[in-house]
C-alpha cells in the first residue's frame, strides 16, 4: 500500500511534467473537434482508450493482477454513472478543461484553477457527508 | 549549464520543438502508467483506478481528515495505508515544467469563485460515476460497461456545452 502511494507521485511527476509541456486534456479534444472540425483533435483520448485496451490483456499475461472481471451493471448504477458523466462534461467544458489539465493550470499560476481545485477537495467532502446520505435516502 | 537550460534542452530534443510536445504520445504514455500501477504497483482495488484526478483527491483529502479530524469519510482500499498522491506529483511536476520553460505566471481571474463552484461541480460529478475523464475512460477500456456508459453521458456533455457555448457567442 505504502508502493501505491510512491508509484502514484512518481507517475503523478511524470505526467504533471509531460501534462503542462503538453497540454493535454481529455476534455479538450473533443470540444475543439465540434469546433473546428479536425479529427487529429480527438488523437489524446482515442490514443489513451486505445492503448488501455490493448495494455490490460498483455499486462495480464505478463503476470500482472488486473482482476478485469465487471459484473453486469444494474439500471441504477447505469443510469447515475451516465448522469455523473455527463455532468463531467459539462462543467469541464464550463470550466475549460479537465480536471487533469486544471491540475497542470493551477500549478501554472491560474488563480482560476487554484480556486477549481479548492471546491475539488470541498466537494469530495460534500459528496459522502451530504450527497451519498441524500442518494440512499432517496433511491429505493 | 544551469538545470533550466538542461530540461529546455531536454524538452526540445524530445518533442522536436522547443515548447510544445503533442499531447497523443504523452496520452500513449499516460494510458500505460495507469495500466501498469494497477497491475504491478498496488493502485487496486478498485479494478482500473491507476490514475483518477478526482478519486484520487478523494482519497487524499478523505484520509486526511479521517486522520487528523476523526472523521469516517470513504476512502478507496488502494488508499486505505496510505493516500495516493497522483495530484501532488501532477502540481509538483507542473510547476517545474511550467518554471523550467518560463511559463508559470500568475493569472487573476474576473471571477474565481465561478472557478470554485465548477471544482465542487466536476468533483461531485465525477464521484458519483465513480471517475473523472480519464478513469472512465481507463474503465472502459478495462471491459467496463458502465465506465463505457459514462465515456458516452460525457462526450454527449461536452458536445451539448460546446453547441450552446457556440449559440451564445453568436447572440
Amino acid at each position: 500500500m505504502t508502493i501505491a502511494a510512491i508509484a502514484s507521485l512518481v507517475i503523478g511527476l511524470i505526467l504533471g511534467y509531460l501534462g503542462q509541456r503538453s497540454r493535454l486534456c481529455f476534455v479538450g479534444g473533443l470540444r475543439d473537434f465540434m469546433l473546428i472540425r479536425d479529427w487529429r483533435l480527438l488523437g489524446p483520448p482515442l490514443a489513451f482508450a486505445l492503448t488501455a485496451w490493448v495494455a490490460f490483456p498483455l499486462v495480464e499475461l505478463a503476470g500482472g493482477r488486473t482482476g478485469a472481471s465487471f459484473a453486469l451493471p444494474d439500471s441504477i448504477t447505469l443510469l447515475l454513472t451516465i448522469i455523473g458523466g455527463w455532468g463531467v462534461g459539462v462543467f469541464s467544458t464550463f470550466a475549460n478543461g479537465c480536471p487533469f489539465r486544471q491540475h497542470v493550470l493551477a500549478a501554472q499560476g491560474a488563480v482560476s484553477s487554484m480556486a477549481y481545485l479548492a471546491g475539488f477537495f470541498v466537494g469530495a467532502v460534500v459528496f459522502h457527508l451530504l450527497v451519498v446520505p441524500l442518494l440512499l435516502h432517496m433511491l429505493p | 549549464m544551469t538545470i533550466r537550460h538542461g530540461v529546455q534542452k531536454w524538452t526540445a530534443r524530445w518533442s522536436g520543438r522547443a515548447h510544445a510536445v503533442t499531447a497523443t504520445p504523452v496520452a500513449i504514455v499516460a494510458a500505460l502508467l495507469a495500466v501498469l500501477a494497477g497491475a504491478f504497483f498496488e493502485i487496486r482495488p478498485p479494478e482500473a483506478y491507476g490514475i483518477c484526478m478526482a478519486c484520487h483527491d478523494r482519497d487524499l483529502i478523505n484520509w486526511l481528515l479521517n486522520a487528523y479530524a476523526g472523521m469516517r469519510l470513504t476512502v478507496a482500499p488502494a488508499s486505505a495505508i496510505f493516500p495516493l498522491l497522483t495530484s501532488v506529483g501532477v502540481v509538483i511536476g507542473a510547476v517545474v515544467a511550467a518554471r523550467a520553460n518560463g511559463e508559470a505566471r500568475l493569472s487573476i481571474p474576473e471571477h474565481p469563485l465561478k472557478g470554485f463552484v465548477y471544482g465542487v461541480l466536476v468533483m461531485n460529478c465525477a464521484l458519483l460515476a465513480a471517475g473523472c475523464s480519464i478513469r472512465l475512460l481507463l474503465r472502459a477500456a478495462a471491459g467496463d460497461l458502465t465506465g463505457l456508459a459514462g465515456v458516452g453521458g460525457m462526450a454527449v456533455g461536452i458536445m451539448l456545452t460546446t453547441q450552446y457555448l457556440t449559440w451564445r457567442a453568436r447572440q
